[in-house]
C-alpha cells in the first residue's frame, strides 16, 4: 500500500509540476505578447503573416484618411530610416511598383503619421468610417497650446495626438498646429484617469513623451510598398530635427503670478523698448538661422522668458548664447550686412569670446560664447577698461525648443537650473541695478588679459 | 519509506542490461535508494515553489511595467469629474409659479428657475419654456405688455415655441394695459380661460402644454385701479413625456445631430427647429472667384444676446466666399446659449471670462478676442472684425476681396470698414463707390496684424480705463493721421437695439435707415484710385467737374439741390480750423445723418449722395479743396439752436459708440 501511496506521490508532483510548466509557458508567452502590444515578434514561424498586417493596416488607415480628404504625412522613424537609404532611387522612381514590402513590413507597433490640423476640415464621419473598418480609436485631447498664454479664455481643447487601432497594429496619428514664429507644435501625449492604459503600449510611441516643434516640413508624394504616401522631402533631416525638437512651454501661469506681484511697466517707454527688442531679437534669429549657428536665449533675454514670458523693459539689451563649437568668422559680417554694425568684440575664440552689435536707438544684442568643459560650461566677460577677465560657470545643459514673442527659439531646458546659476535664489524679484560684474552668483575672477593682447580683444568700435 | 523493495513482480531477467545491472546494485544500497527518493520529491516540490514564485513575479512585472509605461503619459493634473447630473427618471414635474406686485418666480422640482424682485424692472408677463421630456428651461422671456407692441414680440415668440413644449407665465407689476385681443387670443388658445379677460394690475399664473393639456392657471383680480391684485402662488404637477415624443424624426445626418443638440436645449428659433421642414443650417453660398479673403481669419465679438448672434450668423455663412474654418465667435461670459448657437452651425467658439464692467469690459474682450485670433491663425496678416448685432451682406467678402490688397500696400490706411457712417437710405446710392475718410467706423472692419501687434496690443487700454476700443482708435496718438476705406453703400447692418449705448429711440433714429447692400458680386470702381495719391488726383477731378450749387438757398431744404441725376455738385461750408465742425453739424443735422460727432471726413471734405446726385460739402478755408471755391461763393455758415432742446439727450448718447 505505502508502496502505491509513494508512487501516488510521485505521479502527482510530477503532473502539478508540468502543469505549473504549462502555466509558466503560457504566461511568458502572454506577458511577452502584452508588453510587445503587436506580439509574437518572436516567433518567427508567423512573421511573414504578422509583417502582412501591418501592411495591410496602413494601407486601410491610408484608404480611410483619402476617402475622407484629411491629408496626413508619414514621420515613423523607423520607416523613414529605412526610407532615406533608398531616398535616390524612389525619388527618381515615385511611382515604381515595389518587388517586395521593404518598409511597412519591418517589425514595429506603430506606424506613425502626422496631420497638418489647418488643413483638416474637422468632420466626425472619419471616426465612423473609420469603426466600421474595424479601427478602434482613441483621441488625446487637451488644451489648446495656442490660447495658452490667455488664461481667462475657455472652452478651447483640441485633440492632439490619435490611435487608430487594427488587429495587432496601430497608427499613431500626431496632430501639429501651426504657431505664432512660423513653426509646427505637437503635444505631449498625457493620458486622462478613465483612459484605457493599456489600449496601446503608449511607450513604445516615438512621439507624445513631450511636446514637440518643427519647421514646416517639404513634402513629397511617393509609392513605397505600393503605397502611395506623403513623406518629408527630405527623410533624413527631419530625422534628425526630431531627435532635439523638444519643447517647452512658457510657464504663463507663473508669469502671472509675476505680475500680479510686481505689475507690469506699461509706460510707452517700456512699449517702445519691447518693440525695438522684438525686431532685433527677430533680426538676430533671422541672420543666425541663414547661417546655420545654433543660439539660445542668455542671460537677461532668458530670465525674461522664464519669469514672464516677455522681455525684461529694464533690461536694455538682448542676449543670446552661442556654443564656441558654432562660431563661424561669418557672423560678424552678417550681421553687419543686416544692418547692425559691431560694437564690440571682447576675448577670442580660444578664450572668452563676446560680440555685441548696435541695434536701433541704443538697444544692444550681446552674444556670449559658451565653451564645454566636462562638467561644466562657461562663458567670459571682460571689463574693457581694466582689461579684467571674468568667468561665468554654468551647469551642463541641453537646448529645448520654446515660443518667445512670435518667435520659435532655443532655451536650455533645464532652465531653472540656468536662470538660478546666473541669477541666485531670489531671481524672482526684479532687480533695476545690475552689475554684470559682480551681481551674478555664478561669476568668478578670471585674471587679467596680457597688456600686448589687449589690441585683440578688447576692440571696440 | 524504511520498507521500499523492489518490485516483486519484475522477475530478474537473464540479459540484464548494464542499466539494470546498476539500478539493481542501487537500489540494493539502501541508503542511496532513500537519498534519489527523497532528493526526486524535493526536487519536484522545489519545481513547483519556484514555477510558482516565477508566475507570481512575472505577474507583479507586468503590472508595474504597465504602471511605469502609464506614469509617463499621465496627465498631471487630477481629473476628477465631475458628476454629471443625475438624470431623474421621474416622470412628474412639481411646479411652482408665483405672482405679485413685486415679485416673480418659478421654481420647478424646487429648483429656483426664475426670480426677480429687483425694483423698478422686470415689468410684464414672463415666460418659461420647459422641455417636455427633460424639464429643462429652454427659454426664459419677459414681455412688457405694459408697452406698446410688446404683445406682438411675445405672439411671435409663442408662435416660434415648438408644439408640446411646456409654458409657464407669470404676471409683474402690470401685464395687460397693452396686452391686444391677438395676443389674448393667443394664450386664450393655449388653454388659458382667464386671459381674455384679465385688465388692469390683475395678478396671474398659468401653467399649460403648447397645443395640449392645461396643468393650472390662477389669478387674482385688482379690487381698484389704484391697488394691485392679491399675490397667486399656483403650484401643480406636470407629466413628463417620453424623449422620443419631445423629439423630431429628421433624418440622421451630421448636420440634423446638431440641431437636435440644439432644439432640444433652446427655443424661440423658430424654424430651425420645425419637424417638417426645418430652414437649413448650412448655406453652402456660391465661392468667389479669387477670393482674397478666403484665408483671413474672421472673429465675431458676442455677448449674451443668442438671438442676435443666431442672426448674425445666418448672414455671415450666407454671404458668398465665407470660410466657415476661418471663423471663431468670441463670447463675453459663460453663457451656455450663444455656445449653443455657435455649435449649431458648427462653428468654434471661445468663452472669455469677463473683465472689469462696462466699456472696459467690451475693451478687454475686443483685446483678447483680437489676440486670440492672431495666436489662432499665425499666418493671417489680416483679420475680420464683426460683432454679433450685424447683418452682413452677401458681397461683404468679395468687397473685401477686392480692396484688401490696399490695406497691405498703402501704410496710410488703418482700416477698411464695410460701414458708412453717413451712407442712409437717401445719402448713399452707389454699390460700387468707396471713399477714403479719416474716421474709423468698424462695424464690420479688417485689422491689419502689424498695426495690431506693433501698435495697438502693447498699449491697449487697461482693464481700470472706462474707455470704449473704438473712441480709442479713433484718438489721434493711435490713429497718426492714417485713413480706412468705406463703401458709399454698407455692407453690413446695424439691427442691435439692445445694447449697452444703445435703445430703441437711438437706434431709429441713427440705424434704422441705414443703406444695406444686397445686390450679389458688386464689381468696385476704381479700387486703386484709393490709394494716398490717386485719391488726391481723384478728389480734385471730381470737384473740378462739380457744379457749383446756390449759395444763398437753404442747404437743409430740399430743393437746394436740383432734381437731376447722377450729376456732381458741391457746396462750401465755413470751416475756420481743422476742428471747427459747428457748420457741418448742423447741416448733418438737418440732413437726418450722423451728427453726433464727425464721420466720414477727408481732409475737410464730406461726400455723399442727395436725390441721386453725388453731393460734396467742403469746409472753407481749413479744407486743403478750398481753392476749388469761386471767389464770388460765401461759404454757408449755419449756427447751433441755442441750447435748451436735445442739449439733454445728446451728450448722453454722444459716446455711443454702435455696440
Amino acid at each position: 500500500m505505502q508502496k502505491i501511496n509513494k508512487n501516488v506521490v510521485l505521479a502527482l508532483l510530477s503532473l502539478t509540476s508540468l502543469v505549473f510548466l504549462l502555466f509558466q509557458l503560457y504566461y511568458y508567452k502572454f506577458y511577452l505578447s502584452h508588453k510587445n502590444g503587436a506580439g509574437f515578434t518572436k516567433v518567427r514561424g508567423i512573421q511573414s503573416g504578422q509583417d502582412s498586417t501591418r501592411w495591410h493596416v496602413v494601407r486601410k488607415f491610408l484608404g480611410l484618411i483619402s476617402s475622407h480628404n484629411v491629408p496626413v504625412y508619414l514621420i515613423d522613424p523607423l520607416i523613414l530610416g529605412l526610407v532615406d537609404k533608398d531616398i535616390e532611387q524612389i525619388r527618381s522612381s515615385p511611382y515604381g511598383p515595389s518587388p517586395e514590402c521593404k518598409y511597412f513590413c519591418v517589425p514595429r507597433d506603430f506606424t506613425t503619421f502626422a496631420l497638418l490640423y489647418k488643413t483638416w476640415k474637422r468632420e466626425v464621419g472619419l471616426f465612423r468610417t473609420a469603426e466600421k473598418m474595424g479601427f478602434q480609436w482613441l483621441k488625446i485631447i487637451n488644451k489648446d497650446p495656442r490660447l495658452d498664454g490667455m488664461d481667462d479664455l475657455s472652452g478651447v481643447e483640441v485633440p492632439l495626438h490619435y490611435i487608430f487601432k487594427l488587429a495587432s497594429h496601430a497608427i499613431h496619428l500626431v496632430v501639429f498646429y501651426e504657431r505664432s514664429g512660423n513653426y509646427l507644435w505637437h503635444g505631449p501625449l498625457r493620458l486622462k484617469q478613465h483612459m484605457d492604459r493599456t489600449f496601446v503600449p503608449f511607450r513604445k510611441l516615438h512621439f507624445g513623451r513631450y511636446p514637440g516643434a518643427y519647421g514646416k516640413p517639404e513634402l513629397l508624394l511617393v509609392s513605397i510598398d505600393d503605397l502611395e504616401v506623403q513623406i518629408p522631402k527630405n527623410p533624413s533631416s527631419f530625422l534628425e530635427e526630431m531627435s532635439h525638437s523638444r519643447f517647452l512651454e512658457c510657464r504663463y501661469r507663473e508669469a502671472r503670478a509675476f505680475f500680479q506681484l510686481y505689475p507690469d511697466d506699461a509706460s510707452l517707454d517700456a512699449v517702445e523698448f519691447r518693440k525695438k527688442a522684438k525686431s532685433l531679437l527677430h533680426l538676430a534669429a533671422l541672420t543666425l538661422n541663414n547661417l546655420g549657428v545654433k543660439f539660445w536665449l542668455s542671460s537677461g533675454t532668458c530670465l525674461g522668458w522664464y519669469r514672464q514670458c516677455n522681455v525684461i523693459p529694464h533690461s536694455k539689451d538682448v542676449d543670446l548664447g552661442v556654443f564656441i563649437r558654432d562660431y563661424t568668422a561669418d557672423i560678424i559680417p552678417a550681421f553687419q550686412k543686416a544692418g547692425l554694425p559691431l560694437k564690440h568684440k571682447f576675448g577670442k575664440v580660444e578664450d572668452s569670446l563676446e560680440l555685441s552689435f548696435q541695434g536701433e536707438d541704443d538697444v544692444k544684442l550681446d552674444i556670449f560664447f559658451f565653451y564645454e568643459e566636462d562638467d561644466h560650461i562657461w562663458n567670459g566677460g571682460t571689463q574693457a577698461k581694466s582689461g579684467k577677465k571674468f568667468k561665468y560657470l554654468f551647469p551642463k545643459f541641453t537646448l529645448c525648443w520654446t515660443e518667445f514673442i512670435e518667435l520659435k527659439v532655443h532655451v536650455p531646458c533645464e532652465t531653472l537650473q540656468y536662470v538660478e546659476t546666473n541669477y541666485g535664489p531670489d531671481w524672482e524679484v526684479p532687480v533695476k541695478t545690475w552689475d554684470w560684474k559682480t551681481s551674478p552668483s555664478n561669476v568668478q575672477y578670471n585674471g587679467v588679459w596680457p597688456v600686448d593682447e589687449w589690441d585683440d580683444v578688447i576692440q571696440i568700435y | 519509506m524504511d520498507e521500499w523493495k523492489p518490485n516483486p513482480t519484475i522477475k530478474p531477467h537473464k540479459k540484464r542490461s548494464w542499466y539494470l545491472a546498476w539500478k539493481y546494485k542501487l537500489m540494493n544500497q539502501r541508503a542511496l535508494r532513500k537519498l534519489c527518493q527523497t532528493g526526486a520529491v524535493l526536487f519536484l516540490l522545489v519545481t513547483v515553489i519556484v514555477n510558482i514564485k516565477l508566475i507570481l513575479d512575472t505577474r507583479r512585472a507586468a503590472y508595474e511595467e504597465e504602471e511605469e509605461s502609464a506614469q509617463d503619459y499621465d496627465d498631471e493634473m487630477l481629473n476628477v469629474e465631475v458628476p454629471r447630473h443625475p438624470v431623474s427618471n421621474k416622470k412628474v414635474l412639481d411646479v411652482e409659479v408665483y405672482s405679485s406686485r413685486s415679485k416673480v418666480y418659478v421654481a420647478v422640482d424646487g429648483t429656483t428657475v426664475l426670480e426677480d424682485e429687483a425694483r423698478e424692472q422686470g415689468r410684464g408677463i414672463h415666460v418659461i419654456v420647459l422641455n417636455q421630456a427633460t424639464g429643462h428651461v429652454m427659454a426664459k422671456r419677459v414681455f412688457d405688455t405694459y408697452s406698446p407692441h410688446e404683445d406682438e414680440a411675445m405672439v411671435l415668440f409663442l408662435n416660434m415655441v415648438a408644439r408640446g413644449r411646456i409654458l409657464i407665465f407669470t404676471i409683474k407689476d402690470e401685464g395687460s394695459f397693452h396686452l391686444k385681443d391677438t395676443a389674448k387670443n393667443v394664450l386664450k388658445s393655449l388653454g388659458s380661460q382667464v386671459a381674455p379677460f384679465l385688465s388692469w394690475r390683475d395678478m396671474w399664473t398659468f401653467v399649460g402644454k403648447k397645443g395640449g393639456e392645461v396643468y393650472g392657471e390662477k389669478h387674482a383680480k385688482s379690487p381698484a385701479l389704484s391697488t394691485w391684485g392679491d399675490p397667486v402662488l399656483l403650484k401643480t404637477e406636470v407629466h413628463l413625456t417620453s424623449v422620443e415624443d419631445a423629439e423630431c424624426h429628421w433624418p440622421d445626418t451630421e448636420l440634423n445631430r446638431r440641431r437636435k443638440r440644439f432644439c432640444s436645449k433652446v427655443e424661440g428659433y423658430g424654424s430651425v427647429c420645425s419637424c417638417k421642414d426645418p430652414t437649413p443650417i448650412e448655406f453652402n453660398p456660391d465661392p468667389l472667384k479669387d477670393n482674397k479673403v478666403f484665408d483671413v481669419p474672421v472673429a465675431v465679438i458676442a455677448g449674451n444676446r443668442p438671438n442676435y448672434l443666431y442672426r448674425m450668423l445666418r448672414s455671415l455663412l450666407s454671404a458668398q466666399g465665407v470660410n466657415p474654418q476661418m471663423i471663431t465667435v468670441f463670447i463675453d461670459g459663460y453663457y451656455e446659449e450663444p455656445m449653443d448657437v455657435v455649435e449649431l452651425f458648427g462653428l468654434s467658439g471661445i468663452q472669455h471670462t469677463p473683465i472689469s464692467i462696462k466699456n472696459a469690459r467690451v475693451s478687454q474682450h475686443y483685446k483678447a478676442s483680437l489676440t486670440a485670433t492672431f495666436n489662432l491663425f499665425p499666418d493671417a496678416k489680416f483679420a475680420v472684425v464683426l460683432e454679433e448685432d450685424l447683418d452682413i451682406s452677401v458681397d461683404f467678402f468679395s468687397f473685401l476681396s477686392q480692396s484688401i490688397h490696399l490695406l497691405e500696400e498703402d501704410e496710410s490706411l488703418y482700416c477698411i470698414s464695410a460701414w458708412n457712417d453717413q451712407g442712409y437710405e437717401h445719402t448713399a446710392e452707389d454699390p460700387s463707390l468707396l471713399y477714403r475718410v479719416e474716421t474709423m467706423p468698424g462695424l464690420g472692419w479688417v485689422l491689419r496684424k502689424s498695426l495690431y501687434k506693433d501698435e495697438l496690443e502693447p498699449k491697449w487700454p487697461t482693464p481700470e480705463k472706462l474707455w470704449d476700443w473704438d473712441m480709442w482708435m479713433r484718438m489721434p496718438e493711435q490713429r497718426k493721421g492714417r485713413e480706412c476705406i468705406i463703401p458709399d453703400i454698407s455692407r453690413s447692418y446695424h439691427f442691435g437695439i439692445v445694447g449697452l449705448n444703445m435703445n430703441g429711440y437711438f437706434h431709429e433714429a441713427y440705424f434704422k435707415k441705414h443703406k444695406f447692400n444686397t445686390v450679389p458680386n458688386v464689381q468696385l470702381k476704381n479700387v486703386e484710385s484709393l490709394r494716398k495719391d490717386a485719391y488726391e488726383t481723384e478728389i480734385h477731378r471730381l470737384l473740378g467737374e462739380a457744379e457749383v450749387l446756390d449759395h444763398s438757398k437753404n442747404p437743409c431744404e430740399d430743393s437746394f439741390v436740383p432734381d437731376t441725376e447722377g450729376r456732381v455738385y458741391v457746396m462750401f461750408i465755413r470751416m475756420e480750423q481743422e476742428a471747427d465742425f459747428t457748420t457741418w453739424t448742423q447741416l448733418a443735422k438737418c440732413l437726418h445723418i450722423w451728427d453726433l460727432d464727425v464721420r466720414g471726413n477727408h481732409k475737410g471734405l464730406w461726400r455723399l449722395f442727395r436725390k441721386r446726385n453725388h453731393f460734396l460739402v467742403v469746409g472753407v478755408p481749413a479744407s486743403p479743396y478750398s481753392s476749388k471755391k469761386p471767389s464770388s461763393v460765401t461759404p454757408i455758415f449755419m449756427e447751433p439752436p441755442a441750447k435748451e432742446e436735445g442739449a439733454v439727450a445728446v451728450p448722453a448718447v454722444a459716446a455711443a459708440e454702435q455696440t
